[in-house]
């Protein structure tokens, strides 16, 4: 008798039908689960290049460097020195100012071509550089009389032009810039007088007019989304997080509980612009609370956060295993020692997390924002808190609209360049979850 | 001399501790126990046996009132501890469970540090005025619990990180830090090894000096190794209830005799 003939019919080493159609549907699924992830990271990968390729040139911006002679006849008539007196010079006079120097030092170079005239030349600069070189010298009167390198900000098509948004074939046909313009730009460069440096102003300058994209910040729109921010988790957090624990440890099980719990996941759906309506009538018209504050939008974006951070909060109070509770009341404790002392702070990271998503979701919120005009144009800072709630400001996302509204190209490249800010605000965020969640985690 | 600390226990022993007359408990419509009358004695190992689902975990629970926390779960008739009823409206189920401890099936310690674990019992009840008597409490607890050896040195580590029979020792000593009058064990031995059984066995036998220990099981050799008294539970009903030797050996209630020779449950 051989090993062979001891097996009666069926080898291990052979599969059989039954066995081959499972392996093969496995396969499948693997199939089908891997081009998932696959599509998902190659969308994420796309909107990021198209995000990035795009927004951050709006990070570097191009300056013309100078030696400015502030005349003092010009600029202080009256020679005493008085921010009153001088603030009756108006930009018309800095922009003058400032294209006499830019002329002084290019034919001291001898770089200017023949037959352009003054007022070309001046076209180099912003025509935000005399308002913030004013601002400058009335912040420091002592200015007045010296000579100090200003640092100017290019036209927005210079600008374009070395980010290669703007050609010569472009330039030709636009009446803002003319080839020779750039032209001179180009010579400028070569003799450093003019290049791209890191734009703080971005980052910290307030929104500028559809004329001036260069001069177009973020400044005020982070500190309106910074306020929401602050207003939404100082609400949202103790009422989502006293709601929940009542409703999920206190609150009797009837027809009422069960008809707020139905409506909390219900309005965890509803569409956020209904919140924008319901704040436009309840705060502003009914309550009369001043329109584009971030305190409307905080007491808004809140409405919208709440449900989402209840819910997340039940579900975290709920895993917490019953077995503690029980230890808890078994040795005395009541029932608010049990919660406090045992339930809440295992469920915290989950609460964290919960509470960070939402706060995440209303960050990038914009639809509410739009209705209680937060999408006006806010160039002034709103004040420090408890006050500057109520001062107007902007969001970081309606700001992203407000970019995209403008017909200048040189917005798109803003726009993108506040989607990148506002992506690294919300990655941040993201990592305080994961690092508050394992901190409070890693405690046992 | 000797004799006289016998005579002593005896007399102890015939107190009665827990009275429950016609105790009926509901979950919703469904009738889990039904007239129930039973004497606990102080200082006495009662046991409860039965098969599963025959009402002795529902009935422990009612002693300490933890069934409150049960929306469907109703209580009827009168469990007098001492000779004042649990259920009346005056009574906080907090001083009760103060005086009623409890050791569960799971070994269920607080996330948190050895130390702590058994100091949150007196501390939420204040029985302690300063930090060193805070300590004594918290090493007499251990120290009855037969695990202070075994954990002095390591008091701040986590009470999770123990092994499971440790576990269960510091549950109960987390049960008897608040100096229970009573101690309600819910099968404590069920999710044990036979050596961490035999160590929480011989500790209940330490503990009966003390307090007046009710012990569910599901071992009848357990019921016969530590109880004084058992009481045979069979589908909500208190068939029977007596010496635990006359129970073992002796049965009046043929269900009794079923269930311990086997042939039921």
């Amino acid at each position: 008798m051989t090993a062979e003939s001891t097996n009666s019919g069926t080898s291990l080493y052979k599969t059989d039908a039954r066995t081959k159609r499972r392996n093969a549907s496995e396969a499948r699924f693997r199939i089908y689960g891997m081009a998932a992830v696959g599509f998902g990271v190659l969308a994420l990968i796309v909107l990021l290049t198209s995000v990035l390729g795009t927004g951050l040139g709006a990070f570097r911006q191009t300056f013309l460097t100078m030696p400015v002679a502030l005349d003092a006849a010009t600029l202080d008539k009256k020679g005493n020195r008085d921010p009153a007196e001088m603030a009756k010079v108006t930009t018309i006079g800095y922009q003058k100012i400032l294209e006499k120097a830019l002329i002084a030092e290019l034919t001291e170079q001898k770089l200017i071509p023949e037959g352009m005239s003054a007022k070309d030349v001046g076209g180099l600069i912003s025509k935000e550089a005399p308002a913030q070189l004013r601002n400058k010298v009335l912040a420091n009167p002592e200015l007045v009389g010296q000579t100090i390198t200003f640092r100017a900000l290019a036209n927005g098509r210079i600008d374009g032009y070395f980010k290669g948004r703007v050609t010569m074939e472009s330039a030709a046909l636009d009446s803002n810039v003319s080839p020779a313009q750039l032209e001179l730009a180009d010579k400028m460069r070569a003799a450093n007088l003019l290049g791209l440096s890191f734009n703080w102003g971005f980052i910290f300058d307030p929104d500028a007019s559809e004329l001036r994209p260069e001069a177009a910040g973020l400044g005020v729109a982070i500190l309106g989304s910074l306020y929401m921010m602050i207003i939404v988790l100082v609400l949202s957090l103790p009422l989502g997080v006293a709601a929940s624990i009542y409703l999920e440890e206190f609150a009797p099980t009837n027809r009422w509980t069960d008809l707020i719990e139905v409506n909390i996941a219900n309005l965890a759906a509803v569409p956020s612009i209904v919140f924008g309506i319901l704040g436009l009538a309840v705060f502003i018209n009914f309550a009369n609370m001043p329109q584009s504050s971030p305190l409307v939008g905080g007491l808004v974006l809140t409405l919208m956060t709440l449900p989402t951070i209840i819910i997340a909060t039940r579900a975290a109070l709920k895993a917490v295993p019953p077995s503690i509770k029980d230890a808890a009341l078994g040795v005395g404790a009541s029932k608010t020692q049990t919660v406090f002392h045992h339930v809440l702070p295992l469920a915290m990271p989950g609460i964290l997390t919960g509470t960070i998503i939402g706060l995440a979701q209303a960050l990038g919120e914009t639809a509410p924002l739009l209705l209680i005009g937060m999408v006006a144009f806010v160039r002034d800072y709103p004040g420090a808190p408890p006050e500057g709630f109520l001062d107007p400001a902007s969001a970081l996302p309606v700001q992203v609209y407000n970019f995209t509204q403008r017909a200048d190209p040189a917005f798109i490249e803003r726009a993108s360049g506040a989607i990148i800010v506002l992506l690294v605000f919300l990655l941040t965020m993201n990592i305080l979850a994961i690092i508050l969640r394992r901190r409070f985690e890693r405690r046992w | 001399m000797n004799d006289m600390t016998l005579t002593e226990r005896a007399l102890e022993a015939t107190e009665i501790k827990f009275a429950a007359r016609d105790v009926q408990v509901y979950y919703g419509t469904s009738h889990a126990i039904k007239d129930v009358n039973i004497d606990i004695l102080d200082k006495t190992v009662t046991a409860f046996i039965g098969p599963s689902g025959c009402g002795k975990s529902t009935f422990l629970r009612c002693l300490n009132r933890m069934n409150d926390t049960i929306d469907v779960c109703r209580v009827e008739g009168d469990i007098l501890l001492d000779g004042e009823d649990i259920y009346d409206k005056k009574v906080d189920p907090v001083q009760l469970r103060a005086k009623v401890g409890m050791v569960f099936q799971k070994p269920n310690p607080f996330p948190k540090s050895i130390y702590d674990n058994v100091a949150y019992g007196p501390k939420i009840h204040g029985l302690t005025r300063n930090k060193a008597e805070l300590d004594e409490v918290v090493e007499s607890s251990l120290r009855k619990a037969a695990l202070w050896n075994e954990v002095k040195d390591r008091l701040d580590s986590p009470g999770t990180g123990l092994s499971g029979g440790q576990q269960q020792r510091l549950c109960i000593a987390r049960a008897v830090a608040t100096s229970p009058e009573v101690l309600l064990m819910d099968e404590p031995c069920s999710a044990l090894d036979p050596i961490a059984t035999a160590q929480v066995e011989e500790l209940i036998d330490e503990l009966r000096g003390n307090f007046s220990v009710v012990i569910v099981t599901h071992s009848m050799q357990q019921a016969a190794r530590v109880s004084q008294r058992t009481a045979f539970f069979h589908l909500g009903n208190l068939v029977e209830l007596g010496d635990t030797t006359q129970i073992f050996t002796n049965p009046k209630d043929p269900r009794t005799e079923s269930y311990i020779t086997g042939r039921i449950g």
